[in-house]
């Protein structure tokens, strides 16, 4: 049917040309030495099943508040934190959780960005779910309910940083990514409702049952975190004025994606050279 | 109201011109079904709908047909709150409007959701922090207030009263409910109206959304264009069976009720924008609307259907007793003020949504402006909800006592 979606034929080409480019980048990317060394690190990780795992009740009380510094600095627009993701969360090859732009400053010069949920503390996509399926766990992630979802997409609409995808169709076989980022370590959405990314909350309630520190022990940290060449990604407590991630904020200037709005994003930015804010 | 039926059975019945009519609307239903089975079996995939652009054509379906079904509880209010007795003699052709409109509304709805099996999670995981489900709960209230509206008029009907001898008994009782069922009717609409504006006015994501006056210009469109739809409904009608049903100063008073609600909605309109776009330059909302309009026709489908055609014109036709008087200027007038919800609904929708959002902290524009046509399944789907509407009220004015003698009833 794809002649009634007024995709012209050039953009389709360019479409799957773009789509194969990537997948050939990442299988080629996956060959050199280093990175096939934090790729192994990844697979090698053991993560046994938790109870209430990637629910509220997990975070209960935990008086954690997670977050990310990503720094502008460092990144160097490699996509490897984009397909880890992908691998790790079982995203769809034609959808992102955690996007990358090439942007620049008011003088011309180009950084990279990259982008996953903000897990902001006042989320409007929390405040518009007409049925709870999305909610801001006590330590500050925001995740999903795919059971209660009814995907209506009002979420979509209201995230002010398009962080939202919708399961437009159901699909088999596995990523396109997996072969060599690693393995899915959570369930396949259906068909329907609205997904994100999670922070890997996978990691940390399993990392934390096991006595793991998460932004420490890679076991307990994001994909995007662990597999990042220039550690560009930093992950931990916010709460806790000794982890390395507050360490971090403390010694750097940093902002947060339109924070004028109010959303009180868990995710901070070290701004890049020249960038005025 | 068996006069009614006679004269309508005489009038039409046989005829090829209604028989090629229904064929046209059983037709239109079939589309609908087969493009909604279409998107049960392969999912949303088909519509043209993307992540960057998920509401589209269905919710300016929802949006308008509930507008339009705004005469159910405003006029109802007019004739069993305000007591103005002689609003009574249209009130159940308005509360009929209603129930095909958020019938209507309900079908587009269910296709729209991705997961219509779970139509019914709002009843029960609330979150009432958010519009939508004050909005969901809203409707589904509401819809039960205008079955108990439209239940006397069931009952009343020649056929129920074959199978169902007692029927208008149980409608008498129900009818007398009508005050206070029109009062809940109007404190659920007053809310659920106006939040359908608020869905898009409190989105602080999107700078052309993000205003207070969208709940208020909401509300104050759908009673227009609800009351009109209505009346014209009425006079279409009238001249089908060649009767008049309404006297003509209870023509000339909802005209001048929709046609002066109408240009409250105007006077919003025109300070939202004088407000918004005039007077102020927030610069996100001048960039975003700069975009808007260098790249979509949106500044002439605002001011020349929206605001010309769909307000100012019909309002003048309202307002002017030799216009009004003319049964052709009032069918007019109502197909622009239709025109103009439709155009409106569709405006706000797609506006914020056109407009990529800008949340990289640097100048590069990260995101091209967005495009959206509806798929074929999305124009057959509403092609469908059309057909069911058109159905309902060939159906409808066929066979129930729409506009009963005013003495029957106390």
């Amino acid at each position: 049917m794809s002649e009634e979606k007024f995709i012209t034929r050039r953009q389709f080409i360019q479409m799957m040309t773009g789509l194969g480019a990537s997948l050939a980048t990442a299988a080629a990317l996956s060959e050199v030495e280093v990175l096939r060394k934090l790729i192994e690190d990844e697979l090698a990780l053991e993560l046994p099943e938790v109870a209430h795992e990637g629910t509220h009740a997990a975070a209960e009380g935990s008086g954690h508040r997670w977050g990310m510094v990503i720094n502008l600095r460092t990144c160097i627009g490699c996509d490897y934190c984009v397909y880890a993701c992908q691998a790790v969360n079982d995203v769809p090859d034609d959808m992102r959780w955690n996007v990358h732009f090439i942007d620049e400053t008011a003088t011309g010069d180009v950084f990279h960005v990259t982008r996953p949920c903000l897990h902001c503390q006042d989320a409007p996509c929390v405040a518009v779910c007409p049925v709870g399926a999305t909610y801001v766990r006590d330590d500050g992630i925001v995740i999903m309910d795919y059971d209660k979802c009814i995907g209506c997409r009002y979420c979509q609409v209201a995230c002010p940083y398009g962080a939202r995808s919708f399961n437009w169709e159901s699909r088999e076989g596995p990523s396109g990514y997996q072969a060599v980022w690693g393995e899915a370590e959570v369930e396949r959405r259906p068909r329907g409702v609205a997904e994100k990314c999670t922070f890997c909350v996978q990691r940390i309630d399993r990392g934390l049952a096991q006595g793991l520190i998460p932004g420490l022990d890679r076991a307990a940290t994001p994909a995007c975190v662990n597999i990042c060449p220039v550690e560009a990604r930093t992950f931990g407590d916010l709460n806790d004025p000794n982890s390395r991630i507050s360490q971090v904020i403390r010694s750097n200037p940093t902002f947060r994606l339109r924070e004028e709005l109010g959303t009180e994003p868990n995710v901070y930015y070290i701004p890049p050279e020249g960038l005025t804010l | 109201m068996t006069t009614v039926a006679g004269t309508l059975q005489k009038k039409i019945n046989r005829t090829p011109v209604l028989a090629s009519w229904l064929t046209l609307l059983f037709a239109m239903a079939g589309i609908g079904l087969v493009s909604g089975a279409l998107v049960f079996i392969n999912g949303l995939a088909i519509t043209n709908l993307t992540n960057r652009v998920p509401w589209g054509l269905w919710i300016t379906v929802d949006l308008s047909a509930i507008a339009l079904g705004a005469g159910a509880f405003s006029l109802s209010a007019i004739a069993y709150i305000f007591r103005v007795k002689s609003f009574r003699k249209i009130s159940r052709m308005a509360v009929y409007v209603g129930l095909v409109g958020y019938t209507s509304a309900m079908l587009a709805l269910l296709m729209d959701i991705g997961r219509p099996d779970r139509f019914w999670h709002p009843t029960v995981y609330w979150n009432i922090h958010s519009v939508l489900w004050e909005i969901t709960m809203c409707v589904i209230l509401y819809s039960s207030v205008l079955m108990v509206e439209f239940a006397p008029i069931l009952l009343e009907s020649k056929f129920m009263q074959r199978i169902f001898p007692r029927g208008p008994q149980i409608g008498h009782f129900l009818h007398s409910l009508t005050p206070v069922v029109a009062v809940i009717g109007l404190g659920l609409s007053l809310l659920h109206q106006s939040s359908l504006g608020a869905t898009y006015g409190v989105l602080v994501a999107r700078p052309i959304w993000f205003k207070p006056s969208m709940p208020v210009m909401f509300i104050t469109s759908a009673v227009a264009a609800g009351a009109t739809f209505t009346l014209a409904i009425t006079v279409i009608y009238e001249n089908l069976i060649r009767e008049r049903q309404i006297s003509v100063s209870l023509r000339n008073q909802v005209a001048a009720f929709a046609g002066l609600t109408m240009m409250a909605y105007l006077y919003l309109k025109l300070w939202d924008f004088l407000a918004t776009a005039y007077y102020s330059h927030l610069p996100s909302r001048v960039d975003d609307m700069h975009l808007l309009e260098s790249t979509t026709p949106y500044g002439t489908t605002f001011w020349w259907i929206e605001v010309l055609f769909g307000a100012l014109l019909p309002a003048v036709i309202l307002l002017t007793p030799r216009l009004r008087n003319v049964d052709m200027w009032l069918v007019v007038a109502m197909l622009m003020a239709v025109l103009g919800i439709i155009a409106n609904r569709w405006n706000v929708t797609l506006s914020g949504l056109i407009v990529p959002m800008d949340w990289s902290p640097g100048v590069a524009d990260l995101l091209p402006v967005n495009r959206y046509t509806p798929s074929l399944v999305e124009i057959g789907v509403s092609i469908g909800v059309l057909g069911y509407a058109l159905l309902m009220f060939t159906f409808g004015l066929r066979y129930l006592p729409m506009f009963p003698d005013e003495d029957e009833h106390h």
